[in-house]
């Protein structure tokens, strides 16, 4: 019998009313994403690929086709789905051990248990010691670290992050690239990542979703069979990179 | 595994330490020198004019020493405080409340709309009537007036903050758990608008000070009443004595609610 994959993109379609008519922001797009495996989904600007995040997080419904998390159909936002944005969206009133530990507050984890998982995740993301700031004190890195170890702190079957890197500088951002792959390695999470950077997906995904726009579609989905950690000088990346680059 | 931090950590901007780094001698010495002039434009002018028009300030203070020694004074600003507080208490509670509601809420917002816009411009002072007819002329009757006029300024400045709270950070918490109105009001909503919210009750708490006067016109004792009957005896050195009362209590319990407010926003 078939493994059932993690998740399951099937055949979602958006449109929406503009001003010149219907709009297809999305046109049939399906894929699978594997338990354990990083998906990136690339796509120029236009091409739905945030439509598609919001509605695999459940924060909009498809206008036909569904998003099935474990068998199960999305239907709204949940602690299945840990969600990590370009602009953070941290809680401002609450200091970082309290943006951490938000979510278990929900679940209601004792404040003991709580407290050693809020720790926890504070050293994964490289934090410890920034328990009380307060997010404005933070800089963009900093922030998304913070963001990220919000979002795991649920413990999602996938974590779903759009543009994460998209607001901080180059040096940060390939720190934090690398980062999240040891995160990811060591948590064995299922990670779904929008980006608009090709680079970004060659040296991150697993398997890069391609996307098209005028309509949203799917143009191809690439293997990307390069060991970690990747060398953007290396040829295999090279080549993947232009192939996709190709397509879009 | 260990990361380590090598970026920059924007260091707090003494935003703690905001209340003393206030603390300019500078700028004390102009104030000093601003009270000076006053006074001495205030005592020249008041040497050209009748008592009763103008008294000197050293009348006033004569006078508000007098009040202070009788006892009067504090008599007057008793009878007030116990109108003041559960007027404030109530108008700003049912304010933050029903701002919260219908900010909240697009079904409440537009049964209520109408309602409100016809409400909203009645001034306090014109339901004297009612405060007398539900209430009686008593501390409850002058403890309505002033929560009108607070529950007014809170409404509207809860319903600008709650209306202001990003989407995003509402299904953040979703995806965190957070299910249910009331749940996502107390976790997000109320913390997110709270700058907005403490602001609507200082100023509300300031304005309730003014309408004190407002909510004495008909006969309960109190500041307003002093002023009021102290205006009619054209005894202007009273007036000035209890106005400088409510101005002081103004005052006193602005800069505490400041406190308190940079205390619940250190976060800011």
């Amino acid at each position: 019998m078939a493994v059932e994959p993690r998740v399951r993109v099937d055949g979602v379609s958006k449109r929406y009313d503009g001003a010149n008519g219907p709009v297809q922001a999305l046109d049939h797009v399906a894929f699978d994403v594997a338990d354990g495996e990083f998906v990136c989904i690339v796509g120029p600007s236009g091409c739905g690929k945030t439509t598609l995040f919001r509605i695999i997080a459940g924060l909009e419904p498809a206008t036909t086709g569904h998003v099935a998390l474990d068998g199960g159909r999305v239907d709204g936002p949940s602690t299945d789905l840990g969600l990590v944005f370009q602009e953070y969206h941290l809680f401002p009133w609450r200091t970082v051990a309290g943006n951490v530990g938000f979510g278990l507050e929900q679940a209601g984890v004792a404040t003991a248990e709580r407290e050693r998982r809020v720790r926890d995740l504070l050293d994964l993301v490289g934090l410890d010691g920034f328990a009380d700031t307060y997010p404005r004190d933070l800089s963009g890195g900093m922030k998304q670290r913070v963001a990220l170890a919000r979002a795991l702190a649920v413990d999602p079957g996938l974590l779903l992050m759009d543009e994460p890197f998209g607001a901080v500088d180059a040096q940060t951002k390939t720190m934090l690239q690398d980062e999240l792959l040891d995160i990811w390695r060591e948590t064995g999470k299922t990670v779904l990542f929008v980006t608009h950077d090709v680079e970004e997906a060659v040296k991150l995904a697993d398997r890069v979703v391609v996307m098209a726009k005028e309509p949203g579609r799917i143009r191809e989905v690439v293997d990307v069979d390069i060991d970690r950690p990747r060398e953007r000088s290396d040829d295999a990346f090279i080549a993947t990179y232009e192939r996709i680059l190709d397509r879009i | 595994m260990a990361i380590d931090v090598t970026e920059d950590v924007d260091s707090p901007t003494g935003a703690l330490g905001g209340g003393l780094a206030d603390i300019d001698t500078r700028r004390i010495a102009r104030g000093l020198g601003g009270v000076v002039a006053f006074l001495a434009l205030w005592t020249g002018a008041s040497l050209t004019q009748p008592s009763y028009v103008l008294p000197s300030p050293l009348a006033v203070a004569e006078t508000f020493y007098a009040e202070a020694a009788s006892g009067a004074l504090f008599v007057a600003l008793g009878n007030s405080v116990l109108h003041w507080i559960p007027g404030a208490v109530f108008g700003t509670g049912l304010g933050v409340a029903a701002g919260i509601a219908l900010a909240w809420s697009p079904y409440l917002d537009d049964v209520s709309s109408p309602v409100v816009r016809v409400l909203r411009p009645v001034p306090p002072l014109a339901l004297v009537g009612f405060a007398i007819a539900w209430f009686g002329i008593n501390h409850a009757g002058a403890a309505f007036i002033i929560a009108v006029g607070a529950f007014w300024i809170n409404f509207y400045a809860t319903y600008g903050g709650v209306e202001g709270v990003s989407e995003d950070l509402l299904d953040v918490a979703r995806s965190l758990g957070v299910e249910g109105d009331l749940h996502l009001v107390r976790t997000v909503v109320v913390p997110a608008s709270l700058p907005e919210i403490t602001t609507g009750i200082r100023t509300g708490i300031g304005r309730c000070w003014m309408l004190v006067v407002a909510a004495e016109i008909f006969g309960v004792a109190g500041i307003g009443r002093r002023i009021l009957r102290a205006s009619n005896n054209l005894q202007v050195d009273v007036v000035i004595t209890y106005i400088l009362v409510l101005s002081l209590m103004y005052l006193v319990v602005d800069v505490a609610f400041r406190a308190l407010q940079r205390r619940a926003l250190a976060w800011q």
